[in-house]
């Protein structure tokens, strides 16, 4: 067979085989939750309307793949933990403000009321916030930390995420300057995170396995994923800090280009309802043990609610955003 | 005597003898069409995209999301060149690629030589080890590695890890250590294809001549190799260069701070700090392609072209007792690089979590059943993943045997050129070349409206796997070219044959089992290729390596690995399937001693 034929098979192979016409589906997601998935399909199930789920990754990955495409998006949806990126995307209109209808049908619980951004840049489907992991097999139930202050009693030892590349541990890192104030929460932190190699962790999962191998006795973590594996049954509990805790909600957000927005007004309708609620629920990974914002919605079983919250100052924290995180990065990291 | 010396330069590409003669011939069409159909596919496959990240690094504002501005600026260097972190990172990056790359060489090289020419036991389980450690992706040996070494890991739960080992582990010893363990095989390829092409005569001859098999070894074989290992130790050091497995993992967790870890921070967040990445992926190109010019620049000697029509197979040599002490050392190598980790991954999808570790009712087989029922996303990525594999390696061996007979008979300057050009693409991490392809097929106005290749389909995720593949394929079969004297094709154009045909009956068999290598590494790789399948993930459905590092990072990896495994085992058995009734018809061929009649019947 001529070489050049082989060629031409092959290329013709893969145009005819993979060229799936672009936009087929009714809605692109683009997410790094872990029940878009289940949601998607229980939605294509009820509606008939098809959702391609595109997960890169991480939050960050999918963050890097949303930046690229620049002004030129090619999901018509984006799902993902953090209020502050979806402010910035919706700044540089990569997100259009999600109608004010949607809000008004919702029956929200208070503290979902306080997560609804004046912007509309997104619409808060749940929330988590931080917590301190801890093994329960390296400290024992009496020398439990009970505060953000308390870890320093573990400096060393303490796993936690680097800012930089995580939205919630910024949320986290902001929370900590509002409670304690910035430069005792500096020196605090200067105090606790003295173990390079577990203060600049690029994910939950990898706080979680500093923590569940021993390398860490504690670690800052999302609560969600605490419970997710108090489920699986690890060795580990979630203690809130009694400074107060930072809602870190999720949020949906809706493409400025989108071509489709009968189909993501009736994504975000379902989402909201009870089926979608269920079906945000139906897994044991992190995501599934989010906090309901909407009223008469119950958590997965074993998932803590009763949590002191203090609300996060957005503007300080935008406005200092790239000054801590560098510090943090300059400090922690490397 | 069938060597020829060549007054080229060039470790790979060979010979410039017999360009002349085919350029008259040629329509002068057809003569300006070969090299620039060279530099065509390296333009859009890797020049254009790598060139708009790189850009960036001096434009910044190229792809601001309020307006391009076309603006020079040396800030984003400045800042890089200015932060202790960065210049911290370049100095680990270099420290470590240097140090890894002379013992991957080191090891890969004793292993190729063991392999083919010594008497060992179960030589031919042995000279499999290679491949089945090439099986398994860098993150994923990255990973066992954690599993096994951190001070709640599996061998800390077994008793058998000192404290002290446990935390040196996690620095530079330990970097070095897995990336050599994890890229030996490299070597052992590029050394051992050098190797097979060396045959004995000229062995003999020295042996004839009275010389010792240490003076053989360092004066005939060694400079004669010396090509294959320098192009190892440049592969290896592209490669631990544009690692990200360990990077993200080993590195991370000892503070080890390297050059594509940083490229990743800032390319993960929104906005991207793509000056940052572009700045820092340009230093990274700058430190291959440093070692690619200071080879070419110390090395101006002549290489040799060894196979010929004429060679024999080499002879082993017997080891008596001693090749129990070797037949024990390559047990080791295989017990660390491969079945260690290995063993780590497949206990972790066998138990449900991590911290009760190997106790008895830890074990399960949720995770298997999940990975291999028909049906799951699991199984389906998987099917995906074998799909483009298979297809991507099709078209990258074919093209890159299209390009190297091509090249060989090009110009030496266009030789180095693409050399240089495959090993900086070798260097260039994946995530750079993946958000290089959204730049131009998601941006650049022409581009992005093509309807094939298109962005957010699958068309487009192979063409960034053949692009990752090229470089590869290309180094491996431009070797085997490279190796052939001139004499053999010259035989063929003179009785009229043409070049097509003179590729596919002359040049093919002869390099076959190099083909065949390029295409079952392509096709290996490509399953579990992560950045490109992260970037283009096509939107009717994720590969496996996607899948796999997604549930890593939602901290499943009991799934993951279960899916890891399930694919490994894939991946192997087609690879098998193909090569060994390959090898059987090569090793049929070479059992016909040379001067002997074939059996009645048989062609002769």
């Amino acid at each position: 067979m001529n070489i050049k034929t082989t060629l031409g098979l092959a290329l013709g192979l893969t145009a005819l085989s993979i060229a799936a016409p672009a936009g087929a589906a009714d809605l692109v997601l683009y997410d790094a939750l872990d029940f878009a998935g289940p949601v998607a399909k229980a939605f294509q199930a009820k509606t008939g309307l098809t959702v391609d789920v595109v997960e890169p990754g991480s939050t960050g990955e999918t963050l890097g793949k949303i930046a690229a495409e620049g002004n030129n998006p090619q999901f018509d949806i984006v799902w993902l933990d953090g209020s502050a990126v979806m402010e910035r995307m919706a700044a540089d209109h990569v997100l259009q403000p999600v109608p004010a209808q949607a809000f008004d049908k919702i029956a929200w619980t208070d503290l979902g009321k306080s997560l609804i951004p004046q912007s509309h840049a997104f619409l808060p489907t749940g929330t988590s916030t931080t917590a301190i992991e801890v093994n329960t097999k390296k400290v024992k139930a009496d020398k439990m930390p009970k505060s953000w202050a308390d870890l320093q009693g573990f400096a060393g030892s303490v796993a936690a995420k680097d800012p930089n590349l995580s939205g919630p541990a910024y949320q986290w890192l902001a929370g900590l300057f509002q409670t304690n104030g910035v430069d005792a929460g500096k020196e605090l932190l200067a105090r606790t995170l003295t173990n390079k190699s577990l203060s600049g962790l690029s994910s939950g999962g990898k706080v979680n396995k500093a923590v569940l191998t021993g390398d860490a006795s504690v670690g800052i973590n999302q609560d969600s994923a605490i419970f997710s594996k108090i489920a699986a049954g690890e060795p580990v509990v979630a203690v809130y800090p009694s400074e107060g805790s930072v809602s870190l909600p999720q949020g949906l957000g809706i493409s400025a280009r989108t071509q489709h927005m009968d189909a993501a007004r009736k994504f975000i309708e379902f989402v909201t309802s009870a089926d979608g609620q269920a079906a945000m629920q139906n897994g044991d990974d992190t995501d599934f043990f989010y906090i309901p914002i909407v009223k008469g919605v119950k958590p997965k079983p074993g998932r803590a609610t009763n949590i002191a919250y203090t609300h996060l100052d957005d503007a300080t924290a935008s406005a200092h955003e790239t000054e801590w995180k560098q510090w943090y990065k300059d400090k922690f990291v490397q | 005597m069938t060597m020829v010396q060549n007054r080229g330069a060039a470790a790979l590409a060979g010979g410039i003898g017999a360009s002349g003669w085919t350029r008259r011939r040629l329509p002068a069409l057809a003569r300006l069409g070969g090299p620039l159909a060279v530099y065509a596919v390296f333009a859009l496959l890797i020049g254009l995209p790598l060139a708009l990240v790189l850009l960036q690094a001096v434009v910044p504002g190229l792809f601001a999301v309020d307006g391009a501005q076309g603006l020079f600026s040396a800030e984003p260097l400045a800042r890089i060149f200015s932060s202790p972190s960065v210049a911290g990172s370049i100095l680990h990056s270099l420290e470590l690629g240097l140090l890894a790359a002379a013992t991957t060489t080191l090891l890969g090289g004793a292993f190729a030589v063991l392999v083919q020419r010594c008497d060992i036991p179960l030589r031919g389980a042995i000279s499999l080890v290679p491949w089945l450690v090439f099986l398994t992706p860098s993150y994923l040996k990255a990973l066992a590695w954690v599993l096994l070494m951190s001070s709640g890991g599996y061998l800390a739960q077994l008793s058998l890890l000192p404290p002290a080992l446990g935390a040196s582990f996690f620095g530079l010893g330990g970097l070095v250590f897995v990336h050599t363990l994890s890229l030996f095989p490299l070597a052992a390829f590029i050394i051992g294809s050098a190797l097979a092409g060396l045959g004995s005569e000229l062995e003999d001859a020295a042996r004839l001549s009275g010389a010792g098999p240490l003076r053989i070894w360092l004066r005939v074989n060694g400079p004669l190799l010396a090509p294959a290992i320098v192009l190892s130790f440049i592969a290896t050091f592209a490669e631990v260069l544009s690692d990200f497995g360990l990077a993200s993992t080993i590195a991370r967790m000892s503070s080890f701070g390297v050059l594509t870890y940083g490229i990743y921070a800032a390319a993960s967040d929104y906005p991207v700090d793509f000056p940052a990445a572009g700045a820092q992926a340009l230093v990274l190109l700058a430190l291959v392609l440093l070692v690619v010019v200071s080879d070419r620049l110390l090395r101006r000697r002549a290489d040799p072209h060894l196979i010929s029509g004429r060679a024999r197979p080499a002879r082993r040599y017997q080891l008596g007792a001693w090749r129990w002490l070797v037949f024990a050392m390559a047990l080791l190598v295989a017990f660390l690089a491969l079945i260690l980790p290995l063993g780590a991954i497949a206990v972790r999808a066998l138990t449900s979590t991590l911290g009760n570790g190997l106790a008895p009712d830890n074990f399960t087989l949720a995770n298997l059943g999940a990975a291999l029922s028909p049906d799951t996303p699991a199984n389906d990525g998987l099917m995906r993943s074998l799909f483009y594999a298979g297809l991507t390696a099709v078209i990258t061996s074919t093209l890159a045997l299209l390009l190297s007979a091509q090249l060989d008979r090009s110009s030496a300057v266009l030789r180095t050129a693409v050399l240089g050009l495959s090993l900086g693409a070798v260097a260039i991490p994946g995530i750079v070349l993946g958000f290089g392809y959204i730049l131009v097929w998601n941006r650049l106005p022409g581009f992005r409206d093509w309807p094939f290749p298109h962005y957010g389909d699958g068309s487009l995720l192979v063409m960034g796997y053949v692009a990752a593949a090229l470089p590869y394929c290309l180094v491996v079969i431009l070797s085997a070219i490279g190796q052939l004297a001139p004499s053999l094709t010259d035989a063929a154009r003179l009785s009229g044959i043409g070049a097509i045909r003179r590729l596919i009956s002359v040049t093919l068999p002869l390099i076959l089992v190099s083909v065949v290598t390029a295409f079952l590494l392509t096709f290996i790789r490509t399953v579990f290729e992560l950045p490109m399948s992260q970037m283009l993930i096509p939107q009717s459905g994720p590969p496996a390596p996607t899948l796999i590092l997604k549930l890593f990072s939602h901290d499943r990896d009991g799934l993951a690995c279960a899916i890891a495994l399930a694919a490994m085992t894939a991946a192997g058995g087609a690879a098998a399937l193909i090569w060994y009734p390959l090898r059987r018809i090569i090793a049929f061929d070479r059992s016909q001693p040379p001067g002997i009649p074939a059996a009645p019947g048989e062609p002769s």
